[in-house]
């Protein structure tokens, strides 16, 4: 069967009555790089349906925490698509990969500007799991 | 059980106080479409849920939602942020303000509290990925409202992608209802409930 492309999904030829159907997404591919996605706020360019057609650009998400949150994004959303996709091993070798720079930034980010979990804290000098900003603080410097 | 990570899922950084935007936005934290209930609604289905995937998608959207519920608080604070009392009265912002002076109260934008009769649990796969799908589009719609509503960029740049989520959950239920119905009986999925019937 020839496949959709990736802004079209395949629905059965013949489908029972009284029922709603969803294209399933065929793959994980193509996929945004990861500061494009959360920008748009998908991985996926098919799934990308703007209001009015106005987009964020990614230029703003340059800061170390913006890196952190564009690697977690990139994961969620794999996880997503994953959850109802399992046997995609693309998008399953993807999200692994996604995983281990995810915990490479955090361990990074944690040393320089404070922990993100409670984790974090494990070498931590003194217990600044305490300390401002909270994430809905937003102050300029502490690298967000 | 659930571990708190100390950063947003998606930045929040609102220069100008603007209670005026609050007093409508808040309804995306308590509103009938709102973020609180949407975390309260697929995390609650998840116990009549027989399908594992399907508890899956549940656990982790209904753990997304509870992340984009900081977002909007994020955003109410900001924007209440420094406010002074003539702000709090041209903005039409004073009922808020002399119940709940600058805190976050989950409520609608009408000024009714949060309420659970704006979810639904019916314990029936078919009818809460119906229910799930349907409160996905509710919420697009709000935030569509909202992009109409609101002339700050810092808020509507937050608010396009919380929107933008709206639209992928969707199709994410969207899946999840092909594969449950792809599990039930093929002549008749209204056969039983598998949720129930054994």
């Amino acid at each position: 069967m020839e496949k959709c492309d990736y802004k079209n999904g395949m629905l059965p030829e013949c489908a029972p009555l009284a029922l709603a159907y969803t294209p399933m997404q065929q793959c994980s591919e193509p996929a945004y790089d990861g500061k494009m996605a959360l920008a748009r706020g998908t991985l996926f360019p098919g799934l990308d349906l703007p209001f009015m057609n106005m987009v964020n650009k990614p230029d703003n998400l340059s800061t170390p925490l913006c890196e952190l949150m564009v690697l977690d994004f990139v994961v969620q959303e794999l996880k997503l698509y994953l959850d109802t996709h399992a046997d995609d091993c693309e998008a399953f070798k993807m999200l692994q990969e996604c995983i281990r720079m995810s915990n490479e930034g955090r361990k990074r980010y944690a040393e320089l500007y404070g922990p993100i979990t409670i984790r974090d804290m494990e070498n931590a000098a003194t217990y600044d799991w305490i300390d401002a900003p909270w994430p809905w603080q937003h102050q300029s410097g502490k690298g967000d | 059980m659930f571990v708190y990570e100390k950063k947003l899922q998606y930045p929040v950084r609102i220069k100008n106080t603007n209670p005026a935007l609050a007093k409508f936005i808040i309804t995306q934290y308590g509103g009938p479409d709102g973020e609180l209930g949407a975390s309260l609604r697929y995390l609650s289905q998840r116990y009549a849920m027989p399908y594992p995937e399907l508890a899956a998608v549940l656990t982790d959207i209904g753990t997304e939602e509870l992340g984009h519920l900081e977002m909007i608080g994020a955003i109410v604070y900001q924007l209440t942020r420094n406010m002074t009392p003539e702000q709090i009265r041209k903005a039409g912002f004073d009922t808020y303000f002399v119940d709940h002076t600058a805190g976050i109260y989950p409520q609608f934008a009408s000024g009714t509290p949060w309420t659970a009769a704006t979810i639904a649990v019916k314990g029936d796969v078919i009818t809460d990925l119906s229910e799930d799908m349907a409160a996905e589009q509710k919420a697009r719609t709000t935030y569509d409202n909202i992009l109409r509503l609101s002339d700050d960029p810092d808020v509507n740049d937050v608010i396009r992608f919380l929107r933008a989520r709206e639209v992928v959950h969707y199709q994410r239920f969207g899946e999840a209802l092909r594969l449950a119905t792809e599990k039930m009986d093929q002549k008749n999925v209204y056969a039983v409930n598998p949720a129930f019937d054994k």
